[in-house]
């Protein structure tokens, strides 16, 4: 083998490896639940968040297909992702309804809020309707986007995970064990909005 | 045609409920023991569940006034009260997520649950018994061991609790 051939296998190696060794490196997590049995990684606090578009509906109905969800185009303001299970189960309404009713205290009027799950556009503009969401839900039934986030599942619905973005595309905040029912979740979370505005 | 759409949504809901359950979080586990947290009640009175876990059976439900689940959930809870009542002690543990004391009282005065109601402001009791969701019943047997953990409208609660009551 050559040396350039050797060279050229050892870069290789070394840009498989780095993401692989990351990836298995157990994440910081805001929350204080039990350990999981499944391996977590997705950006950490300062990476900056993996791009993506998702197809979205919200209370009105659903939104264009040429005209997606796309993160990029939000940089320059702060973003809340918040993956969750299903549409319409109590967990995931209680966490919907607490974001919708208590909205202004928890994000304020510049923050975009989407929430993310593997349902269809047509029962995500039902659940929005019903619970009066002022924000959008994405639909990621293939989990591509999940799986970036670390809210993939193989039981077919998502984490319950939230991300806060900073206006620089970066990971201010994040709690991949997210408890519906706990409101310090929500002050923390709340917090950290605060502090990703307030630069 | 109103009351068909609305009796669809509540059969959805209860349908659904434990998927979320399923999907990532399936609190406390069996047969682990039971953490003896202070809870306050409606009236801020701190309320040690260590008095009573370890000496006798324990039922709590982990609730909201806005969970419908809850709400269908109460005729088994009151019927459950009504037989047991007198050998296990029933407690109410209100979220207090998107609540408020006000609220919760308004609603006790209504509706009577068949529970003492108490008031998890900062959410101590939520992660001790990592509840998953509203609705969510834990069943304490006399040793201090969880003995049952479930979710949603239909809980077949006289048969967890005639087994933590057993001579």
């Amino acid at each position: 083998m050559s040396i350039r051939a050797i060279a050229a296998t050892a870069i290789v190696l070394s840009v498989v490896t780095v993401p692989r060794l990351q990836a298995q490196t157990p994440a910081k997590d805001s929350s204080k639940g039990p350990p999981t049995a499944v391996m977590v990684s997705g950006p950490d606090v300062g990476r900056r968040a993996p791009a993506f578009q998702l197809p979205w509906a919200n209370k009105d109905g659903i939104g264009p297909a040429d005209q997606p969800y796309d993160l990029g185009l939000d940089r320059g303001k702060t973003v809340v992702l918040a993956f969750f299970p299903r549409d319409f189960t109590s967990g995931c309404t209680a966490e919907m309804r607490t974001f919708a009713e208590q909205y202004d205290s928890l994000f304020g009027p510049e923050v975009v809020v989407v929430g993310i799950s593997t349902d269809s556009l047509a029962t995500h503009t039902r659940f929005a309707a019903s619970l009066n969401l002022p924000f959008r839900l994405l639909s990621d039934p293939r989990q591509e986007v999940a799986r970036r986030y670390a809210a993939n599942d193989r039981s077919g619905y998502l984490r319950r995970v939230v991300y806060v973005i900073g206006p620089d595309g970066k990971v201010r905040y994040r709690n991949l064990r997210f408890n519906a029912l706990d409101p310090k979740h929500y002050t923390d979370l709340g917090a950290a909005v605060r502090r990703a505005r307030t630069g | 045609m109103r009351s068909w759409g609305a009796a669809a949504a509540l059969f959805g809901l209860l349908a659904l409920g434990p998927a979320s359950t399923a999907a990532q979080e399936s609190g406390i586990a069996l047969g682990s023991r039971a953490p003896a947290v202070v809870v306050k009640d409606l009236d801020g009175t701190p309320v040690d569940l260590a008095r009573y876990i370890g000496t006798r059976p324990v039922l709590l439900e982990f609730w909201a006034t806005w969970c419908e689940v809850c709400q269908a959930l109460l005729p088994t809870v009151r019927a459950a009260r009504q037989e047991f009542g007198d050998r296990v002690e029933f407690f109410g543990v209100n979220v207090t997520v998107n609540q408020t004391r006000e609220r919760v009282r308004k609603y006790v005065a209504a509706e009577q649950p068949p529970f003492r109601t108490l008031y998890d402001e900062d959410g101590a009791s939520t992660r001790a018994y990592a509840a998953p969701t509203t609705s969510y019943i834990v069943i304490i047997d006399r040793k201090g061991k969880v003995a049952y953990t479930g979710t949603g409208a239909s809980q077949d609660l006289a048969s967890a609790l005639r087994a933590v009551t057993a001579p």
